[in-house]
Parts: C-alpha cells; structure tokens; sequence
C-alpha cells in the first residue's frame, strides 16, 4: 500500500514536510514517494496529508493508479469546461 | 498601537493636495515620523517613492495552504506579469546572493520582498531563513512580506524579530458566503476544508493576524482583489473594518482573469473590473481608508521600479559570476538614497508650496479630465510614447491633480502575436487608454499622434522632463481656457457612457 507522485506535480514542496513517514523526497523532474516507507498515513491521520495539501488535480494516485484529488475537485472547474478552453487556445 | 487615520476626506482638500500630488505628501504628513521613516523608501507603501525606489521579490516560497479562484498553481510563463507566477525557484541561499547582487548593482533598491509563488508563511522556514540571513549579511534592506493569513497568527512572533516592518495581508472578503466563491479550499489542521467551512476559517485567521501584528506596532497592509459580482459590493465594507483594526493602508486591486491561464475565473469566463469601476470603487473606500492606487500587482519574482521588471538581468547562472563587495555596495547605497531622499523633500516643498497658491487661486468650475503620462520615474515626463510600457493616469480637476491608476500598455502579457488576438501593439495602447483625453510624454510620433487624435486623446509633447502634476496642470488650464471643459452636463454624459 502506497501513494504514487505522478509527471503533473509541480515541485511546490507543500507535501514534503507534512509526510509522517518522511517517505517524500525532492527528485528531478519531480518529487517521490519512496513506496517502502509511505503508509498512505495509516494511524498517523484519518486522510493522507500529501493528497490533502496537494493542488494539482490527478499528481497523486493510490495503490491502484486512482486520482486522489480527480479532475475539478480541487479548482471546481468542470474537467470538459477546462477541455473547451484549452481546445480553444490550441485553436490560435 | 493607535494608527493615526489617513486621507479621511480627500475630495474636501484644494489644491494638489487632494489625491496624489496630495495623496502621498498628506499621507505622510498625518503620519507620525517613525511611520513616516519607515514608508518614505517603501516604493509599494508611498505613491511618492515609487517613483525612486526599486523593490525586488524572492521567489523562495512554493508551497500553498489554500486555493484561490484567481490562481493556477501549475503555470509558469515567462512573458506573463502577475503574482504567482516565476521562472525559477531559489533555495534561501540563492536569495541572499541574488538580493545582495541586485542590491549592489541596483542602489536605488530599497526593499527585499517575499510573496510566492506560493505563502510565503507556509514555507515558514525557506522565509524565516532568506529573513534571518538577509538581516545579518544585508541590514539596509527592508524587508516586507505577504500572505494569505491562514498561518499568519502562528507567525507573528518569528516575524517581531526580524526587522520586518511590513507585512501585506490579502483580504478579499469577510464574509464567508462570498469567502467560498473566492476560495474552494484550504489546508488547516490535516485535512483540506472546502467551501464555506474552510473560507470561514480563513477569515478569522485573516482578522486576527491582523490584530495581532497591529498591536506589535508592525505596519499592515491589506490587499484585495476586487471581483465584479462576487465581491464588488462587499469591499467597502472590508475597507471599514480592516482600518477599524489598524491597517494603514488599502490597495483595491483589479482581478486578472483569462482563460489561457488556466485559473477557475479564468475559464470560467468571470471578468475583471474595468478602469472606471475600479476607480469607483477605490474612491467609495477612500472616505474610509489611505487607498493604494500605484501597485502593479508584480510577479513573485519581480525586479526594479515599480512597473519595470530587471529579472533577466539576474538570473542565477549570472549571478554565480558577479563579484559583490557588500560592504562597497551599502556606502554608496547610502549616499544614494541620501541623495535621493533631499531630492523627495525639496520636491515636496515645491509641490506644497504651488498647491498653496492654486488654493488661492479663483477656483475653476470646469469638469475633470483623465491624462495619461509616460513616465520611468523621478516624478517627470520622460518617456517616448512609443516606449512606454505603461502610463500613470492622473485626474486634472479644479481641485487640483490626482494620481488615479497606471495602466499597462501591453496588457499582460509581452508575448508575440500568436499570444493575443493579432491587435497591434499601438491599438492595443490606445485602447488601454480609454476614458483619457490627453497623454504627456517627451516625443510622439506622427502614426500614433494621427491614431491618437483618432481616439480622442490629445497628444502632448511639450512638458518633457517636467514635473508630472505641473505638467497636467498646465495641460488642463489650456484645455480649460479654450473653453472644451466648460459643459458640465456633457462631461456627466461622457461619464456615464464610460
């Protein structure tokens, strides 16, 4: 059982100082989640404090590749509102 | 502490000193002098050295503990100016160096800022620790800081200790019904709170930080942004209370909201007060509060004069090869700003003096006029109108002249065509001066001079090199004696279709 930190983070360190297991560490291009040590914060919270704090939808997915935080979640921008307007600049 | 109320009642005033060739001398004069000292070389805190002073942000501060409906985390662009956004991140000792570097080549820069890219007070020790050395190693540089205010309370005592004389506090709203249209999260006590829930939280951490850093003697600023239909209405309300509690100064801000940066307000097609509405509102809160109307809403990692942005120059590959004697750099510093500051005073005298005489003056009765200046600084017209990548709007009454906004040129974004929507860069200038009826620069050339006279906008080449409100005054008393400005009732029409 572990979270996994996935290519859309955006390095902004918010997660690390929060991980009760010290199982996140800065790396290139982004941050880890060294697997052996995260305990998806079992006994430590009630939820798990990386997806919690994170702000980027879908950066963070459980033991079986689910999106902690999916798409709109967290910005309250509904995923094919957010399609139509990046179609729309792409369009330019 | 009691904090003596500013610029209470402006539009009673006479002469220049109602607004900003008043706003800042009154605002300084009603100060006590240890206030005064502290702001008159605080380009974000004094319309007045602004015009001299240079700040500069570090970027040391990524993370966030709440969302905001005006912010994308995820972009990072290099032509966009607004906060949150930077090109490169710097550990704190990247951001001694970097400070120290500017510091030294830039003398005219007074104060070192950090505001992001995330909270700067949820990375407390990133900022703690860029603070505590900067203080060491730089002590002629102020230091200021701002926030959201979720974590201010925890921090207002690390924050008494390090020479940190300012802090700005983002306000956007007291009330927790409109709190949750601007906020959909934040992060408090381990779990992420949603909704009305969490912006009620927020505003109570906001109200108390500020009391709490109020009561330490340090200044307060407050921040807000203002947007239209959510909290349009509300933010005078907020001016009221935030001056009741002690903050010094209040800087209504417009909201930036396009889809290409992907925020929620953004995408979601919310839009951004225009120029008219914005200045409505900054003068319903002025009978309440000091209003801030000279703040360009700089990047997390901006560099120079207000207004300008130096930060290619000091990019950290290049600052690695800079050789920096500090202790060189910080004598001539001081001999800089010495200069400067004789400078400031003797044009301030200058300034009360001619507004003493215009109050005697038999009084005009014509209507108030808009101008644009093209301006770098040190209070005169000096800039090419092809040049400027900004304007200073002053209003020119019979009440005298006032400082009112600045508006960008370029409005943004300094990208290619394929950014925009393929407008030219002189139509878009002359749209961003909209509602203005004459601009003062030191050259324009025949193409913009035709377009401009086009727009409406009187073209104005004659007052080089001198001081702006002189200038605008003389401009207006021309404009006033031709008799244009004498029907009141086609100004009011004007106003209203504006």
């Amino acid at each position: 059982m572990a979270l996994k930190i996935i290519e859309s983070c955006v390095n902004c360190f918010a997660c690390e100082p929060l991980c009760p297991s010290k199982a996140i560490y800065e790396a290139k291009p982004h941050f880890l989640i060294d697997p052996k040590k995260c305990t998806e914060c079992e006994g430590d919270y009630s939820v798990p404090q990386c997806a919690s704090i994170c702000p980027i939808e879908g950066a963070i997915l459980d033991a079986f590749g689910a999106a902690l935080n999916p798409p709109g979640s967290l910005t309250g921008i509904p995923p094919e509102k957010m399609a139509e307007a990046m179609a729309e600049l792409q369009s330019h | 502490m009691e904090l003596p109320v500013l610029n209470e009642n402006p539009a009673s005033k006479g002469g220049c000193s109602a607004g900003s060739c008043g706003s800042t001398d009154d605002q300084m004069n009603h100060l006590s002098d240890e206030i005064r000292a502290k702001v008159q070389n605080h380009p974000c805190y004094s319309e007045d050295a602004h015009h001299y002073f240079a700040r500069m942000h570090v970027a040391v501060a990524p993370a966030c503990n709440i969302q905001c409906h005006y912010c994308n985390r995820k972009y990072d662009c290099a032509n966009e100016s607004r906060p949150g956004v930077v090109s490169e991140l710097l550990t704190p000792d990247q951001a001694v160096k970097k400070t120290m570097a500017v510091a030294a080549n830039i003398p005219q820069m007074t104060v070192l800022g950090i505001a992001g890219p995330g909270d700067p007070l949820a990375n407390p020790e990133r900022t703690f620790e860029t603070f505590r050395r900067l203080s060491q190693d730089a002590p002629d540089i102020k230091l200021c800081v701002s926030t959201n205010g979720l974590a201010l309370p925890d921090s207002v005592e690390e924050l008494s200790k390090h020479n940190i004389d300012h802090v700005t506090i983002t306000i956007n709203c007291v009330d927790p019904e409109i709190g949750a249209k601007i906020y959909p999260w934040i992060f408090w006590e381990n779990r992420r709170i949603k909704g009305k829930k969490g912006a009620k939280i927020l505003i109570e951490q906001q109200q108390k930080g500020l009391e709490m850093l109020v009561a330490k003697g340090i200044l307060v600023k407050v921040n807000s942004v203002m947007i239209p239909g959510v909290n349009d209405k509300h933010l005078a309300e907020v001016s009221k209370i935030v001056k009741a509690k002690g903050a010094f100064l209040h800087n209504v801000m417009p909201l930036i909201a396009e889809a290409e940066h992907g925020t929620f307000y953004g995408v979601m097609g919310q839009r951004g007060p225009n120029a008219a509405e914005l200045q409505d509102l900054q003068d319903e809160c002025s009978g309440d509060m000091n209003m801030m109307r000279h703040c360009r809403q700089c990047r997390a990692d901006a560099v120079g004069l207000l207004g300008e942005d130096r930060g290619d120059e000091f990019t950290m590959d290049k600052i690695e090869t800079m050789e920096i004697d500090y202790q060189a750099a910080m004598e001539k510093r001081k001999v800089i700003h010495q200069a400067i500051e004789a400078e400031m005073n003797s044009k301030r005298e200058v300034k009360a003096e001619k507004a003493e005489q215009f109050a005697q003056q038999e009084k005009m009765t014509t209507r108030p006029v808009l101008m644009a200046v093209a301006t770098s600084g040190q209070g005169v017209i000096n800039v090419h109108f092809g040049h400027a990548k900004e304007f200073l709007i002053y209003e020119a009454s019979p009440d005298g002249v006032r400082f009112i906004s600045h508006r960008k040129a370029d409005q943004y974004c300094g990208g290619d065509t394929t950014c925009g929507d393929g407008e030219s860069v002189l139509q878009r200038t002359i749209r961003a001066l909209e509602g203005c009826e004459a601009v003062l620069c030191s050259k324009v050339g025949f193409e913009p001079w035709e377009m401009l006279e086009q727009a409406g906008i009187m073209p104005n080449g004659e007052h080089a090199m001198e001081p702006i409100e002189e200038a605008v005054m003389a401009v207006y008393k021309e404009v006033a004696r031709s008799g244009k400005l004498d029907e009141v009732d086609q100004a009011e029409r004007a106003r209203a279709v504006a």
